[in-house]
């Protein structure tokens, strides 16, 4: 006998974690992609320092308050976020999160007074807290994601990287747009940040088109989450974000960093900082468009 | 005291009895359920067959669900059952992403995680599960798995065809199905016709909780 359907189940909830989601990675990852950026500009250019020791905090917060905005704004119960510091349950990685973001945050703030005071060596002090900080708080919804056991597609033991990659990317991108906005930055610094927004695009792309097209998926539920990325309901998202994100950036930076006209990398940048939240979307939703039963 | 649940399947006949008094026993709101039976039709006529398959919170031992919640809101009794705090979810969903057997909703008028508890309230006094008492098959077997006199210890003894739903996630669950078949609890990974009929295009909520 052949053909097994199933010809009768009630109708459940499908997409449970929407769009606020989806911005809560992205505007992480902005947020933590211009702390890591950031610091190794200031490290490595301790003379043209200025523009990272001001945008490095102020983006920073913007994000990160965007993110614990929308994060809030997704629970059901918004006003009980504070159990999750008082009844905390640390095997949860939305606890750990929570938690490392907190402490970031305040990172940020130390940053920001740095930057408002003058007083460089508080931001040199706290640089490794918050490169650690800054870090885990990148990578913890890959915690998340793999905890997520009943969305085999999410636990992929390369999320982790795929998420610095990300940060990376859109850390560069804000830099960039950001410096066009306010034509502070030299001329050395944009092309580094464009080869390094080329570099983090090329290898994301590699990744994510290797994991789809390339591995082996164990069971029928994760290859039909990859119909539906690539092919399905959300299959607009996923090809807009893969050409914003990676194929317009790279190709723009890398006319822009040949040619020297700079405006073209900044096209990149926009490319990449929009196409970033379609692709994290597409991530998010496809596994939530399969009936578990 | 370890308690389970155990489905014999050529018992059930897809009444819904038991969902049905699931539903009236814990107030489960429209549009939500902590117990259902699916249907399954496999083959091509004239050579078809039908399943049915009650499903419901496995209560696991290694739970997904109880791991990632992140205020513990979700937390193992002594006697097993993997129950929910109400006052204490903050509606994250994380629960809903981590089970997968689709067993948690999101309660449209507490805002809460909510599912099946073994119907913890009436075990405390010493009453069977409502689904059980409902079954007119005796399909539902429920009972202590420490307890090798207990109906579901011998017939777990005594089946040499107990099945689990998706047992490669080492979830532990303490539910199992006898009489069953893989097409049953996993229609997914059987061969099946392409595109939909009738009945089975696959139907969804667009709105649960909040928001």
């Amino acid at each position: 006998m052949i053909g097994a359907e199933v010809t009768f189940d009630v109708a459940l909830p499908k997409v449970v974690w929407g769009w606020l989601v989806s911005t809560n990675m992205w505007a992480k990852s902005i947020a933590t992609g211009t702390f890591f950026l950031g610091l190794y500009f200031i490290v490595k250019h301790p003379k043209q320092d200025a523009f990272f020791r001001k945008w490095l905090p102020i983006l920073g917060i913007i994000f990160i308050g965007i993110t614990l905005l929308v994060t809030i704004l997704d629970l059901h119960h918004m006003f009980r976020f504070w159990k999750i510091f008082v009844f905390a349950h640390f095997t949860s990685a939305v606890t750990l999160g929570a938690w490392v973001v907190s402490a970031f945050v305040i990172v940020l703030l130390l940053a920001f007074w740095s930057w408002v005071t003058g007083n460089k060596k508080l931001l040199d002090r706290i640089m490794i807290p918050g490169f650690i900080l800054a870090f885990f708080s990148t990578i913890y919804t890959a915690g998340i994601m793999g905890e997520a056991t009943a969305r085999e597609f999410w636990v992929f033991p390369a999320e982790m990287i795929s998420m610095l990659l990300s940060a990376i990317i859109a850390g560069s991108a804000a830099y960039l747009a950001i410096g066009a906005l306010y034509g502070s930055l030299q001329e050395n610094i944009k092309r580094e940040l464009g080869w390094i927004l080329f570099g983090a695009a090329g290898l994301e792309a590699a990744m994510i088109i290797g994991e789809l097209f390339f591995a082996k998926f164990h069971s029928e539920y994760a290859y039909k989450t990859v119909e539906i990325l690539a092919f399905g309901e959300v299959a607009p998202f996923f090809w807009a974000g893969l050409f914003l994100t990676f194929i317009i950036p790279m190709v723009l930076v890398g006319i822009a960093n040949e040619s020297r006209k700079y405006q073209y990398a900044v096209l990149g940048a926009l490319s990449a900082l929009v196409g970033l939240w379609f692709i994290k979307h597409a991530w998010l939703i496809a596994p939530q468009c399969l009936p578990l039963s | 005291m370890r308690l389970g649940f155990l489905v014999d399947l050529s018992r059930c006949m897809g009444c819904m009895a038991c969902a049905v008094s699931c539903k009236a026993e814990n107030n489960v709101p429209l549009h939500s359920w902590r117990l259902r039976v699916k249907y399954i039709d496999q083959g091509e006529f004239p050579d078809v067959k039908r399943h049915y398959v009650p499903l419901r919170c496995n209560h696991c031992d290694n739970a997904p669900c109880e791991r990632i919640c992140p205020v513990s809101a979700l937390h193992y009794l002594p006697n097993g059952i993997v129950n929910v705090d109400h006052d204490r979810c903050i509606g994250c969903a994380s629960c809903m992403m981590a089970c997968p057997y689709n067993a948690i909703y999101l309660d449209p008028l507490t805002n809460s995680a909510d599912k099946c508890t073994y119907c913890a309230h009436r075990i405390e006094v010493g009453m069977m599960p409502a689904c059980v008492v409902a079954c007119p098959t005796h399909a539902n077997i429920f009972g202590d798995l420490d307890d090798p006199e207990s109906e579901i210890s011998k017939y777990l003894k005594n089946h040499r065809d107990v099945m689990v739903r998706k047992p490669e996630l080492n979830t532990h669950p303490k539910h199992f199905y006898v009489r069953g078949s893989d097409v049953a609890l996993d229609p997914f990974a059987a061969e099946r016709p392409e595109g939909y009929t009738l009945f089975t295009e696959v139907k969804f909520l667009d709105h649960i909780g909040g928001h």
